[in-house]
């Protein structure tokens, strides 16, 4: 039998200096489960580009906060789950990205769906396969 | 000739060599993403504007993510369009996540890339084209 399944929950003010902090937590999970540091390091690309879909692009101008939930799950699943509260996924000409966050997340990711439930900002859910060691 | 100015956020930093004559370089150490890429383009902008050739080393660079790719790509064809030569040092000691997302992003050749920071010296001083 797997460990009892374990992760982390954040609220963060939606800047783009806790995008690191988020990263910290999800490597400090990924040690213990002893997955390669490859594999550590492309989970952590995607998670980040997640988190900057919601610091560049949820509240324009404006403050607002986001959250990220990582649950290590029995069977070798990560899943992590990205929620602000703000604009929804609107395109925007002026965007400060590349436009390919979604793309490499959906190329390292097992699994990806975006919502906007109840009409109110954007909740991107990832599930990741650890066991795959690859993508 | 000033030494460098460095930008510390832990072990991450953007400093700025300029100890060989016509070129800056600008050698980025650890991770970097949305939080430290202003200050990296505000480093490019002044290396672009030294008149010099620019070489940005990236390798002991352990992480980027896409709005650092943005910050490269740009700063490659501002070098192009203004004639400066330009070379990104991406090499065995970079790190997976950096080559992971230019594989991804399929953006590598749009960086002027060479294996190591001598050839990348060499590359940018030589030329845009060069």
């Amino acid at each position: 039998m797997a460990p009892n399944s374990h992760g982390f929950e954040l609220e963060l003010a939606a800047e783009a200096d806790n995008v690191p902090l988020v990263r910290h937590a999800l490597r400090g999970l990924l040690e213990a489960s002893g997955i390669s540091d490859e594999r550590t390091a492309d989970i952590a690309l995607a998670v980040t580009e997640a988190c900057a879909n919601a610091v560049l692009h949820a509240y324009h101008d404006d403050t607002g906060t986001f959250e990220v939930a990582a649950e290590l799950a029995p069977g070798g699943r990560l899943f992590v789950i990205v929620r602000d509260y703000g604009s929804g996924m609107a395109p925007r000409v002026d965007s400060p990205g590349l436009g390919v966050g979604l793309p490499v997340i959906a190329a390292i990711a097992e699994a990806l769906e975006i919502d906007s439930p109840d009409g109110s900002g954007t909740l991107v859910r990832m599930i990741f396969d650890l066991r795959a060691d690859a993508s | 000739m000033t030494p460098g100015s460095t930008i510390l956020t832990g072990v991450n930093t953007i400093v700025v060599e300029r100890t060989e004559p016509g070129v800056e370089v600008v050698v980025v150490t650890g991770e970097h993403d949305l939080s430290t890429a202003p200050e990296l383009e505000r480093q490019l902008k002044g290396a672009l504007e030294s008149g010099a050739a620019v070489c940005v080393d990236l390798m002991e660079t352990t992480f980027i993510d896409s709005s650092v790719l943005r910050v490269l790509i740009s700063a490659r064809e501002q070098a192009d369009e203004r004639g400066i030569g330009f070379r990104v040092a991406l090499g065995d000691t970079t790190g997976h996540g950096v080559r992971r997302l230019l594989e991804l992003t399929d953006t590598e050749r749009r960086l002027a890339t060479a294996p190591t920071r001598a050839a990348a010296i060499a590359g940018a001083t030589n030329g845009p084209r060069g």
